[in-house]
C-alpha cells in the first residue's frame, strides 16, 4: 500500500462513516457494522473473525469493526451480542461454547440469561480438529499410556482449559466420559492461550487445544500430541491418530461462527450471510485462513444451521457429563 | 470524646465491609481443593474490616472529625452534578452537543465566565477532540440519535 | 557474539530500508498519540490499524504495530504530568511525583526525563532481548500459578513497606481495591458477583475508569479555581529543560528501573504493570530524601517512566521466543503475525531471520526515532499549561469523559469514573492514599486467579508454595520485609515517616 493512500484512505473511511445519512439511504448497511468478539486477542475467534471483518468491508462497503469483548469463556461477549439493539449492525463472533451457557444455568437452578435459540447463525468461519496435547516432560507417549493412566490414578493428572465449560474444557469432558473417568484435576485459565503457556510451563500436564494454536509448540518439541479429535488425520500432523482410529468415538472440532441476535431483520440477516458468503470466497480471507495454518471450514447459511443443531446437543452432553462443579 | 477522621473512616469501612457480607451470602465458598466463587470477596471483605478496625481502634491520634476542610464542596458538587448530567445525556445527544454543552456550562455555570468566549471556547474544543478522537485515529464516537 | 553481530547487521540491513523506516515511524506517531490521549491505549491503536497492515508483507506489518506498542509507552506520561489524568494504569504512578512537579513549574524537565528515561529503557530492553532472549524466556515459564501468587503477595508488602501513608492505611487501601477487582464474573465458576443487574459489570470494573477518577477527577473537584496560583503553573520557555541537579538524581532510579522493568516484563501474565509501582517503591526505599516523593520527586518519574517501558521491551521476550503472549498487546502482535503467514515460536529465528532480526533492528531505530519524536514535543505539550486553569480544567473533564468511554464504549465506565471521582476527593479528606487501592484492583484477577489454581494443583495443600523454589524464595523476601517492619515499630527508631510527619508539622506551622 502507497504511504499516502494510507492516510488519505484511514481519512476517507472515517469521513464516509461520520457523514450523516439521510432518510434516503435506507439501504442496508448504511454505518459500520460491529463484530463483537467473545474471546480474547490471539485466540482463534480473533485471528479468523480480523480478516473476516477486512473482507467483509470490501463486500459491505462500510467499515465493520471487530470489538472485543472477552471474560467468563465467552459467556461476556455473547451477554453483550444479545443485549444490542437487532438492527443488523451487531454480529457475534463466538465458538462451540455458545450453546452451553444455557445448559450451565439450568445445571445450577438459574434462569438462563439467554439460549441458543437467541441467536441466529450466519456461517460458520473455520473448524479446526482439537488435539489431546501433554508436555513433553510427561511420561506419557501414547494415547494408550494416557487412557491407562488416566483411568489408575486419574486424580494425578492436572489439566489445564481455557476456562470452565467452555471449548478446550468440554473435549476433555467427552473424552473422560468415554473412556469412563470423572476424576482428573480441572485447571481453567483466562483463555486458551494462557491454558496453552499453562501446560508449556508444566504447571498443566495434559490439555485439549485446537491444532492450529499448538502446531508450532508440537514440532518444536515442547508438547506431544497424542491424538486427534478430528474425524480424519490433520494434514499438518499425519503422525497423530484420530481417537476414532483407536475405538474411541469422539469428535470435536473447535470451530467459529457468525450470530446475529433474534430479532434481527430477515432483510438483513439475508444481506449478511450473502455477504460473508461472498468475502469467505476472496483471497483478502482466504489467503490469511491458509496462512494461520487452519484447514478450511466456512459453512454457508443453511449448511451451518444444520450443523449447529447437531453440534448443540453434543455441547449440551458434554456440559451435563461435568456436571454441577463445586464453588 | 471527640469523634476522630479516622473513627469515621473506620467506621464507615466496616460498615461497607459488613453490607459486603450481606450481599455475597450466596456465593460459595468452596474447599480448600477447590476454591469457589466466594472466597476472595469474603476473604478481602474480611481483611478490609480488620484493617478499619485498626484505624479505628487507633483513631485517637488522627484529627478531629471536624477540622476537616470541606470548603471546596460546593465546586466539587457543581461538578459532579454537571458531569453526571453529561453522562445522561452522552448516548442520546451524540458526542458534539454532549461535549460542548458540558465545557460551555462549566465555564459559565462555575466559572461565572461571559458566554459568548465560553461558546467560542467550547464550541472549539469539541470540534478539535471530534477531529483528533473521531478523524485522526477512527476511533468510534458515540453518535447518538443524530448521527453527529 | 559474532552471530549476533552478523545477525544485527542483517537485521539493521532491513530496518534501514526507507519503507521500513517509514512504516516504523508511522507506527511511532501513531503510538505516541494513541498513549497520550487517555482511553485510546496500544490496544485500541494496534485493533484499530490491524486490518490496514492486511496488504502489507509481514517485516512492515510488524514493525509498525510493535512501533504503536512502545510508542504508546512514551507518550503515556504525557497526559499523566499535565493534567494527572492517568492513560492507563502503568502510568499512575508518574500522575503522583509528575504532576507535582507539573504543579511546580517543571512540566517541562519531567516530560523530557519521562521521555530520556524511557529512551534509555527501551535501549536496555532490547540489549537484552537481543542477547539473552532465549535462555530468560525458558526461565519466566517457570512461573506458575505457585509463583505468581508469591510474586503478587511481593508487590503488595512492597507497596506497603514504602508507601506514603501507614502500613495499616495502605493494606486498608489496597484490600479495597482487591475487593473491588471481585466485582464481575468469576472466570474459574461462571458465578456473575456483585452484579446489581448491570451486564456490564460481567468484565469487573475497569482500570481506566477508577485510575481516572480517582486521580484525575478526584484531583479536579477538590481544587477550585481560586486557589489555583496562575504563575506558577505557567513554565518559563527557558526552564524547559531539567537542570543539571535533575539529570544527577534521575540516573541511577533510570538504570534501577530499567532492570526491575525488565525483569519483569518477560513473565507471562499481565503482572508487568505492577513494574511501574516496584520501582516507584524501590526509589523511594534508597531515597535519601524519601518525604520529597509525592511533591514532585525527579526520581519518582524518572524510575517508573522508565520500568514501565523496559517492561514492555521484555514483553517481547517470551513473544518471539516462544511465541507465547504476555499480555494482550502481545497476543493481538502475533495474531498480526499469523495473519502474515509467520508462525512466531521457537522456530522463528531459523524460519524467519529477515523478519526476526528485522524487528529487532527497528526497535533500535525506532527508540532514537521516539526520542526526537517526543523532545521537540514537549516543548509544545507544556503551553497546554499555559491556558488559564478555569478553561484548562474543562477541558481535562472532557477528556476524562472521552477518554473513559471510549475504553469499552459503555456508559456505565463513566458512571464508575464519576463515583471514583467522588470516592477519590473524600479519601483525600480522611488521609488515605489512592495508589494502593488501584494496585490492589490491577492485580486482583491475577491474584485470585493464581491463588486458586495454586490450590487446585496442590489438591488444596498451602504447602506448595514452599515446595516451589522461586515461590518460597519470594515469600521469604516478604517475611524479611515485614520483619523489618515489625523490628523498626518496637525499636521504636524514627524512619523516615517519622521524620515527614515532623517536616508536614513544621510546613503546617510556617
Amino acid at each position: 500500500m502507497d504511504r499516502r493512500q494510507f492516510v488519505i484512505g484511514t481519512a476517507a473511511a472515517t469521513a464516509a462513516a461520520a457523514l450523516p445519512h439521510a432518510a434516503s439511504a435506507q439501504a442496508f448497511p448504511s454505518r459500520t457494522v460491529t463484530i463483537v468478539n467473545a474471546f480474547p486477542p490471539g485466540g482463534a475467534n480473533d485471528l479468523v473473525t480480523r480478516p473476516m471483518a477486512a473482507a467483509l468491508e470490501t463486500v459491505l462497503k462500510q467499515p465493520v469493526v471487530v470489538d472485543t469483548k472477552a471474560g467468563a469463556a465467552g459467556a461476556v461477549g455473547a451477554q453483550v451480542a444479545v443485549s444490542a439493539k437487532p438492527d443488523g449492525y451487531t454480529l457475534l463472533s463466538h465458538n462451540n461454547g455458545l450453546a452451553g451457557y444455557a445448559e450451565v444455568d439450568k445445571l445450577f437452578g438459574r434462569t438462563p440469561k439467554f439460549t441458543r435459540a437467541d441467536f441466529i447463525p450466519l456461517a460458520r468461519l473455520s473448524a479446526d480438529p482439537v488435539l489431546l496435547l501433554v508436555n513433553a516432560q510427561q511420561p506419557y507417549k501414547t494415547l494408550e499410556e494416557f487412557v491407562a493412566a488416566a483411568k489408575k490414578e486419574p486424580e494425578k493428572i492436572v489439566y489445564s482449559s481455557g476456562g470452565l465449560y467452555g471449548a478446550s474444557h468440554l473435549p476433555m469432558a467427552m473424552l473422560e466420559k468415554a473412556i469412563g473417568v470423572s476424576k482428573m484435576r480441572h485447571l481453567p485459565t483466562a483463555g486458551g492461550g494462557p491454558a496453552i503457556t499453562a501446560m508449556l510451563g508444566n504447571n498443566a500436564a495434559a490439555s485439549t487445544q485446537s491444532v492450529q494454536a499448538t502446531l508450532q509448540h508440537v514440532k518444536a518439541g515442547k508438547l506431544r500430541a497424542l491424538a486427534s479429535f478430528g474425524a480424519q488425520r490433520s494434514k499438518s500432523l499425519p503422525d497423530v491418530p484420530t481417537l476414532k482410529e483407536r475405538g474411541i468415538d469422539v469428535t470435536y472440532h473447535l470451530w467459529v461462527g457468525l450470530f446475529v441476535p433474534k430479532g434481527t431483520p430477515a432483510p438483513a440477516v439475508s444481506t449478511l450471510s450473502g455477504a460473508i458468503a461472498k468475502a469467505a470466497q476472496t483471497p483478502l480471507f482466504s489467503d490469511a485462513i491458509a496462512k494461520i495454518g487452519l484447514e478450511p471450514g466456512f459453512l454457508p447459511v443453511a449448511d451451518f444451521t444444520k450443523f449447529w443443531d447437531e453440534d448443540s446437543k453434543r455441547s449440551a452432553d458434554a456440559v451435563i457429563s461435568i456436571g454441577r462443579v463445586q464453588g | 470524646m471527640t469523634i476522630r477522621a479516622d473513627h469515621v473512616a473506620g467506621g464507615a469501612l466496616i460498615a461497607f465491609g459488613v453490607l459486603v457480607f450481606a450481599i455475597s451470602a450466596d456465593l460459595p465458598f468452596g474447599t480448600v481443593s477447590a476454591p469457589g466463587a466466594g472466597m476472595m470477596p469474603k476473604l478481602t471483605a474480611g481483611l478490609m474490616m480488620l484493617f478499619a478496625a485498626i484505624i479505628f481502634i487507633t483513631g485517637k491520634q488522627s484529627a478531629p472529625a471536624s477540622s476537616i476542610d470541606w470548603s471546596d464542596r460546593g465546586h466539587a458538587l457543581l461538578l459532579v452534578v454537571i458531569t453526571a448530567i453529561a453522562t445522561v445525556i452522552y448516548t442520546t445527544l451524540g458526542f458534539i452537543i454532549t461535549m460542548t454543552l458540558l465545557v460551555f456550562s462549566l465555564l459559565v455555570v462555575v466559572e461565572r465566565k461571559k458566554i459568548l468566549p465560553a461558546a467560542t471556547y467550547a464550541v472549539g474544543l469539541t470540534l478539535f477532540a471530534y477531529w483528533l478522537f473521531g478523524m485522526a485515529l477512527k476511533a468510534p464516537l458515540e453518535r447518538g440519535l443524530l448521527w453527529f | 557474539m559474532e552471530t549476533i553481530l552478523n545477525s544485527l547487521a542483517l537485521g539493521f540491513s532491513v530496518a534501514l530500508r526507507p519503507d521500513i523506516l517509514w512504516f516504523a515511524f508511522i507506527g511511532c506517531l501513531v503510538g505516541t498519540l494513541v498513549g497520550m490521549l487517555p482511553g485510546i491505549g496500544p490496544l485500541a491503536g494496534i485493533s484499530i490499524l490491524l486490518p490496514l497492515t492486511f496488504g502489507l508483507d509481514a517485516t512492515k506489518a510488524i514493525v509498525m504495530l510493535a512501533g504503536i506498542y512502545y510508542g504508546s509507552q512514551y507518550g503515556g506520561s504525557t497526559t499523566s504530568i499535565l493534567m494527572r489524568i492517568p492513560g492507563e494504569a502503568s502510568s499512575v504512578m508518574t500522575c503522583i511525583d509528575g504532576h507535582a512537579m507539573a504543579k511546580k513549574g517543571r512540566a517541562g524537565a519531567a516530560l523530557c526525563i519521562a521521555a530520556v528515561g524511557s529512551f534509555v529503557a527501551g535501549t536496555f530492553g532490547i540489549v537484552m532481548l537481543t542477547l539473552i532472549a532465549p535462555p530468560l524466556a525458558t526461565f519466566a515459564l517457570r512461573f506458575g500459578p505457585p509463583e505468581y501468587t508469591a510474586l503478587l503477595v511481593l508487590g503488595l508488602i512492597f507497596l506497603a513497606y514504602m508507601s506514603t501513608t501507614s502500613l495499616i492505611r495502605t493494606l486498608l487501601m489496597a484490600a479495597i481495591g482487591l475487593l473491588l477487582g471481585t466485582i464481575g464474573i468469576d472466570v474459574m465458576t461462571g458465578h456473575f458477583r456483585f452484579s446489581f443487574g448491570i451486564a456490564e459489570l460481567g468484565d469487573g470494573i475497569g482500570i481506566v475508569p477508577v485510575a481516572v477518577g480517582l486521580f484525575g477527577l478526584g484531583e479536579l473537584l477538590a481544587t477550585p479555581s481560586r486557589q489555583v496560583a496562575a504563575d506558577i503553573m505557567r513554565p518559563k520557555l527557558r526552564e524547559l529543560l531539567p537542570t543539571r541537579e535533575e539529570w544527577r538524581q534521575s540516573t541511577a532510579p533510570i538504570a534501577r528501573g530499567s532492570v526491575l522493568g525488565f525483569m519483569i516484563g518477560i513473565i507471562p501474565g499481565s503482572a508487568h504493570i505492577i513494574a511501574s509501582f516496584m520501582s516507584y517503591a524501590v526509589e523511594r526505599k534508597v531515597s535519601k530524601t524519601p518525604e520529597e516523593f509525592g511533591k514532585g520527586a525527579v526520581a519518582g518519574v524518572a524510575g517508573p517512566e522508565s520500568a514501565n517501558n523496559s517492561a514492555s521491551t521484555g514483553a517481547f521476550v517470551p513473544m518471539l521466543a516462544l511465541g507465547i503472549p504476555t499480555g494482550p498487546v502481545t497476543a493481538v502482535l502475533i495474531a498480526a503475525l499469523l495473519i502474515h503467514g509467520v508462525p512466531p515460536g521457537p522456530t522463528l529465528v531459523n524460519d524467519h531471520p529477515n523478519v526476526f532480526w528485522g524487528f529487532v533492528a527497528s526497535m533500535y531505530v525506532g527508540n532514537l526515532m521516539l526520542l526526537l519524536l517526543n523532545l521537540p514535543l514537549v516543548g509544545l505539550f507544556v503551553n497546554l499549561l499555559r491556558i488559564p486553569y478555569a478553561y484548562l480544567y474543562p477541558l481535562i473533564i472532557m477528556f476524562c469523559v472521552i477518554g473513559v468511554y471510549e475504553v469499552n464504549h459503555s456508559i456505565v465506565d463513566v458512571w464508575i469514573m464519576l463515583i471514583m471521582g467522588v470516592v477519590g476527593y473524600c479519601i483525600k479528606k480522611f488521609g488515605f492514599d489512592p495508589a494502593p487501592l488501584v494496585l490492589g484492583l490491577v492485580i486482583a484477577p491475577i491474584f485470585e486467579m493464581s491463588l486458586r489454581q495454586s490450590l487446585i494443583m496442590s489438591d488444596g495443600t498451602w504447602l506448595i508454595f514452599l515446595q516451589r523454589p522461586i515461590a518460597a524464595i519470594l515469600l521469604a523476601i516478604c517475611l524479611l520485609m515485614l520483619a523489618l517492619a515489625v523490628m523498626s515499630y518496637l525499636s521504636q527508631r524514627r524512619d523516615w515517616r517519622a521524620k515527614l510527619a515532623e517536616a508536614e508539622a513544621a510546613s503546617e506551622k510556617n
